[in-house]
C-alpha cells in the first residue's frame, strides 16, 4: 500500500499525560507515608514506599517507552527538546518522591513532635503543587486544539503563574521546617538530623520540578 | 480476434490496473483524512468519492488528459505510423502499471501522474527522438511536482492560521466559527460550480462565457450560504467558560465542513488523475478506430465510465484496508485539521487541472498536512515521508521511461 498515513504519528502527547498520571499517583503516595512515619508505624512505612517504588517503576516504563518513539523524523508542534525537558521534570517528581520512600526506610527514624506540623504543611503544599502540575499537563490536549494561543493559552498562563507561586511558598515552608529541624540538633542523633534534611530537599525538589513543568509549558506558549 | 482487437483489450486491461491502482492508493490518501477525522465512514466516502471523482472527470479532466496524450509528445509526427502511437501508448499504461505494483510492494508514495508522464516521455524520446518531446510543456510539468506540495503547504497553513485566530483564538469558538462557516462554505461552492460550469460543460454542449459561468457559481454559492447558515443555527450555544465542550463543539462544526471538501478533494483528483488511466486509452481507441491521429479526440463516454468504475472498484476492495486502518488508528487529526489539509491540496490540485498540468494529488495533501503542522495545528507528524517522496521522484520518472521504451521497442519487434 502506497498509504501516505504513516506520517500520522502516534502523538507522544498522550502518553505523557499517561506518565503524568503515574507521577501523581506516586505523589498521592505521599501524604499516606508521612502519616505513617509520624504516627511511629513503620511497617505502614514499608508497604508504602514499596508501593511508590512499583509505580515508579511502572512510570519509567512508560518514560522509556515515549523516549524509544521519538524518532529523528518526528515532528512535534513544540520543540523536541522542551518536550524531552517535560518528560524529564515529571520523571524527576516520581525520582523524588522514591528517594523519600528509600529515605524513610533506612532507618527507624526518630519522630520529634515539633516537626508534626511544618512537616504536614510542606507535604500538603508540596502534594498540591505536583497535583496542579499534573492538571496542567492534561490542559496539553486543549492546548494543542487551540494551537496554543486564544483563550485557553491564557488560563494556562495563570496556572504556570500559579505554579510559580506554589514554589515559592514551598521554599519557606521548607526554610521553616529545617529552621525547626536544626534547632532540635540537641536531642537528635547524627543520622536522624541528616536524613530528616534530606527529607526535605526531596520535598522541595518535587515542588522545584512541578514548576519546572509550568514553565516548560510556558516556553510552548511563547513560541 | 485481430490484432487491433487484441491491442485494445491489452490498453483495456493497462487501464483498468491503472484506475483500480489509483482507486486503491490515491483515493484511498484523499478520503482517508476526512475517514480518519471521522467526519466520515467508509461507507459514506465510497460514496462521495464515486460522484466526485466522475463528476471531476467529466467536468475538468480534459485538460490534463489532453497534456498527457498530445502535450508532451507530439502526435503528429506519428501522421504516417498511427500504429506506433498505439504500441507507445500502451506501453505507457503498461510500464505504469508495473512500476506502480512494485511501488505498492516497496511501500513507497509514489505518484500514478509522475509514472505516466514518465512513461509518455521514454516512449516518445525513443520512438521520435528528443525533438518529439516538448520539453518547455515536460519541464513545466516537472516544476509543478515541486510547487505543487510547496503550494498546498502554504495555503493550508494560511487556512489554519485563519481558523486559529478568527475561531480558537476567541472568546466563544462555537459563535465565531458559526458565524464563518457558512463563508467558507460559499468559497468552496463558489469554486466548485465555477470549475464546473466554466469551459467545463463542453461534453453538455453548454458553453458559458466567463460571466455566465461566474454569475451561476456566485448563486450557487449564495444558496450553500444559506442552507449552511440554517444548519449551524441549529448547532447549540455553549458558555464560553466551558472551553472543553467549547472545542469539542467547534470540531463539530467542522466535520460538516470536510464532508464538503471530502467531495471537493475527490473532485479535484477525478479531474487531475483519472486523466492518467483513461487519456492514453482514449488516444489507442481513436486510433485504432479510425486508423488516423487526431488532434481532437472526444473522450468515449465507455472509457471515462469504465475508469471510474474501477477506480471505485480499487478504492472498494484495497483502499478499504487503508482506510479501515486510518479510521482506526489515526485520532490524531480532527475536523478542523482536516479540512485545512483538504482545502489547500484540493484547490492547488484543481488549479492545477485548470492549467492542464498533470500533478500528484497525494504529494500535494502531504504537503498541506504538513502545512498544517507548520502552523502548530498537529500534535505530531512522521516527516520521514518527505524522504521517501523526494525519492520516488528520482526513481519514477527514469524507470517507467526506461520501461515504456522497452515496451515500444518489443511491441515494433513482434508486430512489425
Amino acid at each position: 500500500m502506497r498509504s501516505i498515513f504513516s506520517m500520522f504519528a502516534k502523538s507522544p502527547f498522550k502518553p505523557l499525560a499517561s506518565h503524568m498520571d503515574k507521577v501523581r499517583a506516586c505523589v498521592e503516595q505521599i501524604k499516606p507515608l508521612f502519616a505513617a512515619q509520624l504516627a511511629g508505624d513503620y511497617d505502614q512505612v514499608q508497604s508504602v514506599s514499596e508501593k511508590i517504588m512499583q509505580l515508579e517503576y511502572e512510570a519509567d516504563k512508560i518514560k522509556n517507552d515515549i523516549r524509544d518513539h521519538l524518532p529523528q523524523s518526528m515532528f512535534l508542534a513544540v520543540d523536541k527538546r522542551d518536550f524531552t525537558q517535560l518528560l524529564s521534570a515529571q520523571d524527576d517528581i516520581a525520582d523524588s518522591t522514591e528517594d523519600l520512600a528509600v529515605i524513610l526506610r533506612i532507618r527507624h527514624l526518630a519522630n520529634p513532635p515539633e516537626l508534626k506540623e511544618p512537616l504536614n504543611e510542606l507535604v500538603d503544599h508540596v502534594v498540591m503543587s505536583a497535583n496542579s502540575a499534573c492538571d496542567l499537563i492534561h490542559e496539553l490536549e486543549n492546548l494543542l486544539e487551540a494551537s496554543f494561543g486564544g483563550v485557553e493559552a491564557e488560563k494556562v498562563e495563570k496556572a504556570c503563574h500559579q505554579l510559580a507561586t506554589y514554589e515559592w511558598e514551598a521554599d519557606k515552608k521548607q526554610f521553616v521546617l529545617a529552621q525547626k529541624l536544626f534547632s532540635l540538633d540537641e536531642s537528635l542523633s547524627a543520622a536522624d538530623l541528616l536524613l530528616w534534611n534530606e527529607v526535605s530537599k526531596k520535598l522541595g525538589a518535587v515542588a522545584d520540578k512541578s514548576e519546572q513543568i509550568g514553565k516548560t509549558l510556558r516556553i510552548f506558549l511563547a513560541k | 480476434m485481430d490484432l487491433n482487437t487484441i491491442l485494445l483489450w491489452f490498453g483495456i486491461l493497462a487501464c483498468v490496473y491503472m484506475a483500480c491502482n489509483i482507486g486503491a492508493n490515491d483515493v484511498a490518501n484523499a478520503m482517508g483524512t476526512s475517514v480518519g477525522a471521522k467526519s466520515l465512514t467508509f461507507r459514506q466516502a465510497v460514496f462521495i468519492a464515486a460522484i466526485a471523482e466522475f463528476a471531476g472527470a467529466v467536468f475538468v479532466g480534459g485538460h490534463v488528459s489532453d497534456t498527457v496524450r498530445k502535450g508532451m509528445v507530439d502526435p503528429n509526427l506519428f501522421a504516417d505510423t498511427p500504429m506506433h502511437l498505439v504500441y507507445g501508448m500502451i506501453s505507457a499504461l503498461i510500464a505504469a502499471s508495473i512500476w506502480l505494483h512494485i511501488a505498492s510492494f516497496l511501500g513507497w508514495p509514489v505518484s500514478t501522474t509522475h509514472s505516466i508522464v514518465g512513461a509518455v516521455v521514454g516512449f516518445g524520446f525513443i520512438a521520435g527522438g528528443a525533438d518529439a518531446v516538448n520539453w518547455s510543456k515536460v519541464g513545466s510539468v516537472v516544476m509543478s511536482w515541486i510547487v505543487s506540495p510547496l503550494m498546498g503547504g502554504l495555503v493550508a497553513y494560511g487556512v489554519f492560521r485563519f481558523i486559529t485566530v478568527h475561531i480558537f483564538d476567541k472568546r466563544n469558538p462555537v459563535a465565531q466559527s458559526k458565524k464563518l462557516v457558512p463563508y467558507m462554505v460559499f468559497v468552496v461552492f463558489v469554486i466548485l460550480a465555477i470549475s464546473m460550469v466554466y469551459k467545463g460543460l463542453k461534453n453538455l454542449k453548454l458553453n458559458l462565457d466567463f460571466q455566465n459561468a461566474l454569475l451561476i457559481s456566485l448563486t450557487v454559492g449564495t444558496i450553500a450560504f444559506v442552507i449552511a447558515k440554517i444548519l449551524v443555527h441549529k448547532i447549540k450555544e455553549v458558555a464560553p467558560e466551558d472551553l472543553n465542550q467549547q472545542f469539542i463543539s467547534t470540531e463539530y462544526i467542522f466535520k460538516f465542513l470536510q464532508v464538503i471538501t471530502a467531495f471537493y478533494v475527490a473532485f479535484a483528483h477525478g479531474a487531475n488523475d483519472v486523466a492518467n488511466a483513461v487519456g492514453p486509452l482514449a488516444a489507442v481507441a481513436s486510433i485504432l478506430k479510425t486508423g488516423s491521429v487526431e488532434m481532437k479526440v472526444e473522450m468515449p463516454l465507455w472509457i471515462l465510465t469504465m475508469g471510474g468504475t474501477c477506480i471505485v472498484v480499487g478504492l472498494l476492495i484495497w483502499g478499504m484496508r487503508v482506510m479501515e486502518t486510518v479510521g482506526q488508528k489515526i485520532t490524531e487529526i480532527t475536523p478542523s485539521r482536516g479540512f485545512s489539509a483538504e482545502f489547500a491540496a484540493a484547490t492547488v490540485v484543481l488549479a492545477c487541472s485548470k492549467m492542464g498540468l498533470p500533478i500528484s494529488t497525494t504529494h500535494t495533501l502531504v504537503g498541506s498536512v504538513i502545512g498544517v503542522g507548520m502552523a502548530r495545528g498537529l500534535a505530531s507528524l512522521n516527516i520521514g515521508i518527505i524522504k521517501k517522496i523526494v525519492i520516488s521522484w528520482f526513481a519514477t520518472v527514469p524507470f517507467t521511461a526506461v520501461l515504456a521504451m522497452l515496451f515500444y521497442k518489443a511491441f515494433l519487434l513482434v508486430l512489425s
